[in-house]
């Protein structure tokens, strides 16, 4: 690993120089609160002490929102050509978040799990990983060291981590190294007494904390499945799918075809789904299997923190960003469930002993 | 892939009280137009052709019932016609002039024809023909209707997806999901995080949200989603700073025809 | 930019149906059609496994394989009128082509039930992916003990797979009972009543039996209360179930049952591996 030092304004200077060549993804403001990951240009204004993760989670630049996966053409009666998507085009996202980059692992091992998903993994490898060290929680609702993904560093090329007013840079890939050669830095002798000094500067405890350490939320989930909590928490639930939309480990998709007026010719798309719709377990006879509101709240707090680290053999799947509970408009906020669901336990624990 | 020569579907479009603003929006998408040409026969489309027919594959219909005579015109055109779509809506729940439905009809003449009518309608027979108009109705409270392509204006995708569906032989599908779910995929800031109130939680989709991308707000105009947490939304907009009065009016402004039906006022 | 490590991705056969032409369709009740299709080669599947059927324009749809596996190019299915997509199969006959990919999904392991007496429950639309292990199962009659398939239905026309039903009745060596929930007015040789009703009567050794089931999602409790009064433990007890699918190779999400995907790890599980599943059965 080759490591350096520079002051921000150089890592930024070095950020625009790659985004004149390559298109450069960067979190920046959007409207009065919230935050995108956009395209770097001239005018772009690139900081990194604000911030706020982003309404979306820069998976949506791995698996778009819709994407279409490949192409019909009728060539002869009840005959078609079908040509796959191929996108080949390098990008770079900057300035993304630990949360996000554990996130994009997660992505990695689900596509890469039993038939590997070519259309993940075309753009997977054609896009390269800066990663920002928070010095600091976002806000107030972030609870990513209790999730665990504060420290996550793997699958990402460069991270940047403050280090008092300058910025300890560090190549972990050889992409990364080719892209950091061009950024005119420091060589950094000691990263490692680099890293403690931002470790040191950081608050502690870093964020809200979960009641229970994450590696012992499976069993407790497993102890509460027909908790009234569950009802409690959907309440005010619009089973609007927002929570799904902008979590960064939500992957489930539709399959629709879009055609021509005369239907001769089209593409097939995956479209971003979401287990808290209504209809998202109903099958073509109409039996739904999670009909009720509390079914479907419950199934996505299973999926994160209990079903798919259990599938996958990884961490929890919620990765302590927090946007569910900061872009549902009734607050409904996935930390608090689980707390709640952990409260219960240990004091249904504390009046059996 | 099923590969079968068949006869051009007829195709018909019928105005009834609404702005035509729909028809309008179906004819701004030229290329499509013409390429639907290709693919049916398009009759009575006061817009564009002065051509009629005797029977209809598929009819349109356009703006809401506000008189007898209006309603009869329509059950003539279902009688004829295979499938009925309402289109946008004023003809799928009555639009904002169904809101004259929650007020007297004599307030009602005060306010359009002037205070001396208030008791002109009920004591000068001249006048009573103006009852015609006491009550707005969707489509649906006269005759069966088959599809519903809702907003104001109709989406000119969601009516190309239907025709698509029906020329496929098929049932088209319109998923029940909220406009959230479009919004969010947009990646907008939600309107909540600016101070503003929208509809967009309780309302039907497939508008791709195109208010909000644009800055605005979601106003209902595609009618309430089936099984909305309407308490939820209606607590939500209280906490947001409407009074109850405000908030009635939010609702009222499109859904009112929907609301009326839901309870059964 | 020329990055280490970029790929030009070579084109993908995922996802990427092949064509099949059907050879023969018949309407077996009112709202589900039989399909016969010859295919390019065999399907190479295991009985129980299904496949995503196409129509460029209109989408996919998860569909159960019905023939029992073997060297023919052929494939079985039976398609229920319930969408956009099953409509417009409705309309399409001989000579017709339509989209496949798979087989997918995990299916029975004929090892399972080798030298057992064998029952097979179906409910209404359940015989055709329990057929394709049924005509397995009798193709190879002299390696089992019993064979006894219990399929019912809630009126007499929609019973499916009539020819093959009064088939095995004829052979002598396959016990068939016939239900319906209610004969409706309509001819009606078989018994009137639900699949349960039979199981108490078949005398069932529960150290020999090996049974399997695919119906209706409100049949399977009522089934598995029935086979466990009948001593059979849930090992021995093989459930296909049904569940909304889009992908069918474990990505799309929809399918989960708590945590196992319908379409990978099932959609035939061993009843005792999924009995924990809060979510399997209603």
């Amino acid at each position: 690993m080759i490591s350096y030092l520079a002051d921000e304004r150089r890592v930024i200077q070095w950020i625009r120089h790659l985004a004149a060549e390559t298109p450069v993804f960067f979190p920046m403001p959007h409207g009065k609160v919230n935050f995108r990951f956009e395209r770097v240009d001239e005018a772009s204004e690139l900081q990194f002490a604000r911030y706020r993760p982003t309404i979306i989670a820069p998976n949506s630049f791995l698996t778009p929102t819709k994407e279409e996966i490949f192409k019909y053409q009728r060539v002869g009666p009840g005959r078609y050509e079908l040509t796959p998507a191929v996108e080949t085009t390098f990008q770079i996202l900057a300035g993304v978040r630990p949360c996000d980059l554990k996130a994009i692992k997660l992505m990695d091992d689900v596509f890469a799990d039993g038939e590997r998903d070519p259309y993940y993994f075309q753009r997977r490898t054609n896009t390269s990983l800066i990663g920002y060290a928070c010095p600091a929680p976002c806000d107030e609702m972030a609870y990513c060291e209790s999730a665990g993904s504060l420290d996550w560093r793997d699958g990402v090329d460069v991270m940047l981590t403050p280090v008092g007013d300058r910025m300890l840079i560090q190549a972990y890939t050889e992409r990364g190294e080719a892209l950091t050669a061009s950024g005119d830095f420091d060589p950094c002798d000691d990263p490692d007494a680099e890293l403690q000094r931002h470790l040191d500067e950081r608050p502690k405890p870093f964020g809200r904390q979960l009641h229970a350490p994450v590696d012992e939320l499976p069993a407790i989930l497993e102890r509460h499945w027909d908790s009234p909590l569950w009802d409690q928490h959907v309440e005010r639930c619009f089973s609007c799918g927002t929570c799904n939309l902008v979590c960064p480990t939500c992957y489930c998709f539709d399959v629709k075809d879009v055609s021509a007026l005369d239907g001769s010719s089209g593409s097939r798309t995956r479209q971003w789904d979401a287990c808290m719709l209504t209809t998202f377990a109903t099958v073509a006879g109409g039996h739904n299997f999670r009909a009720d509101p509390a079914a479907r709240q419950r199934h996505r707090v299973k999926r994160k923190f209990q079903y798919l680290n259990e599938r996958y053999d990884s961490g929890a799947f919620c990765v302590g960003c927090a946007r569910c509970g900061r872009q549902c408009t009734t607050g409904i906020d996935i930390f608090d469930i689980v707390n709640d669901i952990v409260d219960h336990d240990r004091a249904a624990a504390g009046g059996a002993s | 892939m099923k590969d079968t020569e068949k006869p051009k579907p007829k195709i018909a479009f019928f105005d009834f009280a609404g702005c035509e603003g729909c028809q309008l929006a179906l004819l701004n998408c030229e290329d499509v137009v013409l390429d639907l040409l290709e693919l049916v026969d398009i009759v009575e489309f006061r817009e564009a052709l002065s051509e009629k027919a005797h029977r209809y594959d598929i009819s349109f219909i356009e703006g809401s019932i506000n008189r007898e005579e209006d309603a009869q015109r329509l059950r003539d055109i279902r009688a004829r016609s295979k499938y009925v779509v309402a289109l946008g809506a004023c003809a799928c729940m009555g639009n904002v002039q169904a809101r004259s439905n929650f007020v007297a009809p004599a307030e009602n003449f005060a306010v359009v024809y002037g205070e001396e009518a208030r008791n002109r309608v009920q004591t000068d027979r001249e006048y009573w023909p103006l009852w015609a108009h006491t009550r707005v109705r969707s489509v649906d409270e006269v005759v069966p209707v088959d599809y519903q392509l809702r907003g104001c204006p109709m989406i000119p995708e969601e009516f190309l997806s239907l025709v698509k569906s029906l020329l496929a032989g098929s049932i088209p599908f319109f998923p029940p999901k909220p406009v959230c779910v479009e919004c969010k995929m947009n990646c907008n800031e939600c309107v909540f995080d600016q101070g503003r109130t929208c509809m967009g939680q309780v309302t039907y989709a497939g508008c791709n949200a195109v208010c909000i991308n644009n800055g605005y707000v979601c106003d209902g105009c595609r009618g309430l989603l089936p099984g909305a947490n309407l308490d939820a939304h209606r607590q939500l907009l209280r906490e947001s700073g409407l009074t109850d009065a405000q908030i009635e009016s939010r609702y009222r402004l499109f859904c009112s025809q929907a609301e009326t039906k839901h309870t059964g006022q | 930019m020329t990055m280490p490590g970029a790929f030009e991705p070579s084109p993908v056969a995922n996802y990427l149906p092949t064509t099949a032409i059907i050879e023969e369709a018949e309407n077996f009740t009112a709202r589900d059609r039989y399909f016969r299709l010859s295919l390019e080669r065999p399907l190479g599947h295991r009985p129980g496994q299904f496949v995503m059927v196409s129509v460029f324009g209109l989408g996919e749809a998860p569909i159960s394989i019905s023939n029992p596996p073997g060297d023919a190019p052929t494939l079985e299915m039976v398609i229920r009128n319930a969408g956009s997509l099953t409509q417009v199969l409705h309309s399409y006959g001989p000579g017709d082509a339509i989209g496949l990919r798979g087989p997918y999904g995990h299916g029975f392991d004929l090892h399972d039930f080798l030298g057992r007496d064998v029952l097979f429950i179906c409910g209404g639309l359940g015989l055709a992916p329990l057929r394709s292990l049924i005509r397995a199962v009798i193709d190879r009659r002299g390696e089992f003990g019993r064979v006894m398939v219990i399929s019912g239905c809630r009126t007499p026309a929609e019973e499916i797979y009539r020819p093959d039903l009064t088939a095995w009745a004829e052979r002598g060596d396959v016990d068939i009972v016939r239900l319906v929930d209610n004969a409706a007015n309509m001819p009606w040789k078989g018994r009137v009543g639900l699949v349960t009703e039979p199981i108490a009567g078949l005398k069932l050794d529960p150290a020999e039996t090996v049974v399997a089931m695919c119906g209706p999602p409100v049949m399977y409790k009522f089934v598995l209360l029935e086979l466990a009064g009948a001593g059979i433990n849930g090992d021995r007890v093989f459930v296909d179930l049904e569940r909304r699918m889009r992908c069918g190779v474990g990505k799309c999400g929809h399918c989960q049952i708590n945590d196992i995907y319908c379409c990978q790890d099932g959609p035939v599980f061993r009843f005792s591996e999924i009995a924990h599943l809060k979510e399997a059965f209603l």
